[in-house]
């Protein structure tokens, strides 16, 4: 197997890792870990694919996607987890609650 | 010449397992500190995964951002939770089989799918070459983010801003505790700091040749911002109010000017090739200071007042 | 430069954004700004419409390159649909939100509500997958942080529930915009349509873009995030996301559809329908049985959502006509839909509260409010001459014509809940109920905004033929069926 499929698999297996914890996990703390790892999953494989390429010149395409969408997961951690400290003092513990405040 | 392929192979191998078992015990880890520890350690791994995907550039990325700022937000966050309620119940063991047998599922699925691609990807490697001459610099990665796909870092500065105005948004949470910096803080941030502004001062320089650039290089500052912060630097009286709301917005502002002005002449973000180079690196200045400042307002988590009175 | 030549579509992104940062940057000015920067951009909508109609597509390679290599922007009818109805929306909302906030929220509504419209724009314009995520993520998080702008256990629970629905939608979507781009070396829509072929990688990109799409959609079952977001938002909050987002997402998961995905899948649409009539009678059912007015309207929201992909099933042999119908549907429910939770803002502010049963004479203390509701029933009950009318009308003939009738039952069914869960609130608006509350004044600018959007979603119904006329530019659903 290829170094780029072999590590493309491993993207798929932190997206599916991830995807699973934040399913079954209530703290919000480790649901905004399980978007970073499923972020970091899909980042592998957008990259890892780019070793099939054929051409000499490297496609830096990806590289620059890659680049922003690290960006764009940082700033969204922030907000979450800003949302998260606000929530957890609401309802008293770091998991989302269904009643309403009536 | 065998045996060196074998061994690389072997490190791939092992890199790779080892992101998957760090990936779980992160996840799965009872206590949320470690989960965290966990998640830094994670991240310093990605950023060896992307220097064997000879992605440099990706890989400073994931170094000071996705490990540390990452880490740095996940524990000051951690701090404000009222109770280290770390031993919760984790997931109902017996309940899921269902789902990991979907997951399983989807994740066999897709892996086979990514078998079954073809051996050779198409890429656009032969466009970025014949292109990279009129884009004004020679790093392909910043020609991509800051000339021929422009626009999307354009529209990934204002997703910055707009964390950080929905972070402003929801106030001061509690008065952190105020604590005094220790001795070993102190003195690494004395020496650190320095290095850091000359690290990021390389990045944009080196950015439009070699691996680096504004993303890179506003990390690293804000990285050195967020030590301070940590060692008690009193940063957020210095800089607040509109001169805070200006350098966050110089790297915004002057795209988006930028963008007028390119519309008005030739197109949207089409630089006239004599100037792309200039351009691009003025871009890169205004943006690695929005971005920096940006990133440690972030983790300073609200928005700071000048100490007399009113402020931004 | 003559007008005909003015890039009327890359203002419509430029000028909100650079509004949004004056208005961060001057904080004093930021209401100002925002009402200046809405009428312009309503403005700009409309001498692109003209503009779209004299010389048809529009279409723009960002940076001179032109894709594969840069980025495009293209804008066809259902393009100009979408910015007309996010102008309209915008317009109400603007007007209405000038009364609502305090100075304090004021200062990061207008930014947020300017970069939102820009985010919006950007990515009814936008013909490339990528920078479709990056507006995607631009919208998710601008609306994340209006949720939660006043505060309070429900709008944070909310906010945050949205946060990591809208989150994990973007990656799904995300990670099927990577398995294209490196089976067909492009992000280009246009491209990607020549080069498409049926492969596992594509149908594994469907089934990921797709269920990506359809969760910031809140397709039934996908739709758990909906109605506390929506209902717990300030109300001039609530009606965007109602109106607008949803409809984001929709329209890029119909783009991609329509150019990509069509030929694949007879059974997937089948599914889609499916889903969608399920979507129809759970959230109409979920309506009639809420107690509080804004989670009746959110729960409304899911149901006119299923409408929407009930079409899909009926396309291979409707054609043309059913998506026009699917069109009016989404321009219809936007603007009735921004209509009902504005109302439905005046009410709780009048009365402090929002329970259906206390509704204690709405109809003679706050008439111009009541009346915008009850008019916005009407297009979403699917009333003549309404918008919702037109639509729903549509999509009816064609079940019945294809003898999916079981379809066409739903959607009966479904007419037949809204007008209970209608009539429900504007019953209790007449009668009086046993606690009185002091009632508090509400500004005329918040009632008007809320009729006139009522009005505009009831005229809808009068302009179909102009509306289908402007929606055949460019062709978005293709004369064949590919």
């Amino acid at each position: 197997m290829s170094t780029a499929l072999l590590y493309a698999l491993v993207g798929i297996g932190l997206f599916s890792l991830g995807l699973y914890a934040l399913i079954v996990h209530a703290h919000l703390l480790r649901k905004i870990l399980a978007i970073n790892v499923m972020g970091s999953g899909v980042f592998l494989l957008l990259i890892a694919l780019t070793k099939r390429s054929v051409t000499s010149f490297p496609d830096a395409v990806p590289h620059a996607m890659v680049i922003t969408g690290i960006v764009v997961t940082v700033a969204a951690t922030a907000l979450a987890l800003t949302l998260m400290v606000r929530v957890a003092i609401e309802n008293r513990c770091a998991e989302l609650s269904d009643q309403s405040e009536e | 010449m065998e045996k060196v392929t074998l061994l690389v192979m072997l490190f791939d191998v092992l890199l790779g397992l080892g992101l998957l078992w760090l990936a779980w015990q992160l996840l799965e880890s009872r206590d949320l500190f470690k989960a965290i520890v966990l998640f830094v350690a994670f991240g310093l791994l990605m950023a060896l995964a992307w220097v064997r995907l000879d992605a440099p550039d990706v890989a400073l990325a994931e170094a000071a951002i996705g490990a540390g700022l990452t880490g740095a937000l996940l524990m000051a966050a951690l701090a404000k939770l009222p109770s280290r309620d770390t031993s919760e119940s984790l997931a109902d063991e017996k309940g899921y089989w269902l789902l990991r047998l979907t997951l399983l599922l989807v994740a066999v699925g897709l892996g086979s799918v990514v078998l079954s691609l073809p051996e050779s990807a198409p890429g656009l490697g032969a466009e970025i070459a014949s292109n990279l001459a009129s884009s004004g610099v020679n790093n392909p990665v910043t020609a991509v983010l800051l000339n021929f796909r422009g626009y999307d870092t354009l529209l990934e500065l204002m997703v910055l801003l707009l964390a950080l105005l929905g972070v402003w948004s929801l106030g001061r949470s509690a008065p952190t505790r105020e604590k005094p910096a220790g001795q070993v803080l102190t003195t690494l941030v004395q020496f650190l700091t320095p290095l850091l502004i000359l690290v990021a001062a390389y990045l944009l320089w080196a950015g439009a040749d070699a691996p680096g650039g504004a993303f890179q290089a506003g990390a690293v500052l804000a990285a050195a911002m967020v030590l301070l912060l940590l060692a008690g630097w009193p940063l957020q009286h210095l800089l607040s109010g509109w001169a805070l709301r200006l350098v966050l917005v110089a790297g915004p502002a002057t795209f988006v000017a930028l963008a007028g002005l390119t519309l008005l002449d030739v197109g949207l973000l089409a630089y006239p090739p004599q100037h792309a180079g200039k351009l691009i690196f003025i871009l890169e200045v205004a943006a690695t200071f929005s971005i920096a400042v940006t990133l440690a307002a972030l983790f300073l988590g609200y928005r700071p007042r000048a100490s007399n009175k009113e402020s931004g | 430069m003559l007008s005909s030549e003015i890039p009327w579509g890359a203002l419509l992104i430029l000028l909100p954004l650079a509004a949004a940062i004056f208005c961060f940057v001057l904080p004093r000015l930021a209401a100002l700004t925002g009402v200046v920067a809405v009428i312009l951009v309503t403005l700009v909508v409309g001498a692109f419409g003209w503009q779209l109609y004299c010389q048809g597509v529009y279409q723009h390679a960002v940076g001179g390159w032109g894709a594969p290599l840069g980025i495009d922007l293209y804008g066809d009818g259902l393009s100009l649909l979408m910015l007309v109805m996010t102008a309209l929306v915008g317009l109400a909302v603007t007007l209405y939100a000038r009364s609502y906030f305090s100075q304090k929220q004021a200062r990061v509504f207008w930014p947020l509500w300017l970069l939102l419209l820009a985010a919006l724009n950007a990515l009814f314009l936008s013909a490339d997958i990528f920078n479709l995520y990056i507006t995607l993520e631009m919208v998710g998080l601008a609306a994340v942080a209006l949720v939660a702008l006043k505060g309070g256990r429900d709008a944070l629970n909310g906010a945050m529930r949205y946060l990591l629905a809208t989150l994990l939608g973007s990656l799904t979507y995300l990670l099927g915009v990577a398995l294209l781009y490196h089976s067909y070396g492009t992000v280009d829509i246009a491209l990607l349509a020549e080069r498409i072929d049926s492969s596992p990688v594509v149908w594994a990109a469907l089934g990921l873009m797709g269920a990506g799409l359809l969760l910031k959609t809140a397709l039934f079952p996908l739709h758990f995030w909906l109605p506390p977001a929506h209902a717990s938002a300030p109300a001039p909050i609530s009606a965007l996301l109602s109106a607008l987002l949803v409809k984001a997402s929709f329209y890029i998961f119909l783009r991609l559809w329509r150019e990509l995905f069509s030929p694949l899948g007879g059974d997937v649409a089948l599914l889609l329908g499916l889903l969608g009539a399920l979507a129809i009678l759970w959230g109409s059912w979920r309506a009639l049985r809420q107690t509080r007015l804004k989670l009746l309207v959110a729960y409304s929201t899911v149901a006119q959502i299923g409408y929407l992909f009930v079409a899909f099933p009926l396309a291979a042999a409707a054609g043309t006509m059913l998506w026009n119908g699917v069109s009016y549907l989404m321009l219809s429910h936007a603007l009735a839909k921004a209509a009902m939770f504005l109302a439905a803002g005046n009410l709780l502010l009048f009365g402090g509260h929002d329970r259906i049963a206390e509704l204690d004479r709405a109809v003679q203390r706050l008439p111009i409010s009541t009346a915008a509701f009850a008019l916005a029933g009407v297009s979403i009950m699917g009333l003549p001459p309404s918008g919702g009318f037109i639509g729903k009308w549509l999509l009816l003939e064609a079940a019945i014509e294809q003898g999916y009738w079981l379809l066409g039952a739903v959607m009966v069914v479904g007419g037949l809940l809204a007008s209970a869960y209608i009539f429900k609130v504007v019953g209790y608006a007449f009668t009086r109920s046993t606690a009185t509350h002091e009632p508090k004044s509400i500004p005329a600018s918040m009632e008007w905004a809320a009729l006139l959007l009522a009005l505009s979603s009831i005229l809808l119904g009068l302009t179909a033929p102009w509306v289908f006329a402007l929606l055949d530019i460019g062709n978005p659903f293709g004369g064949v069926e590919r």
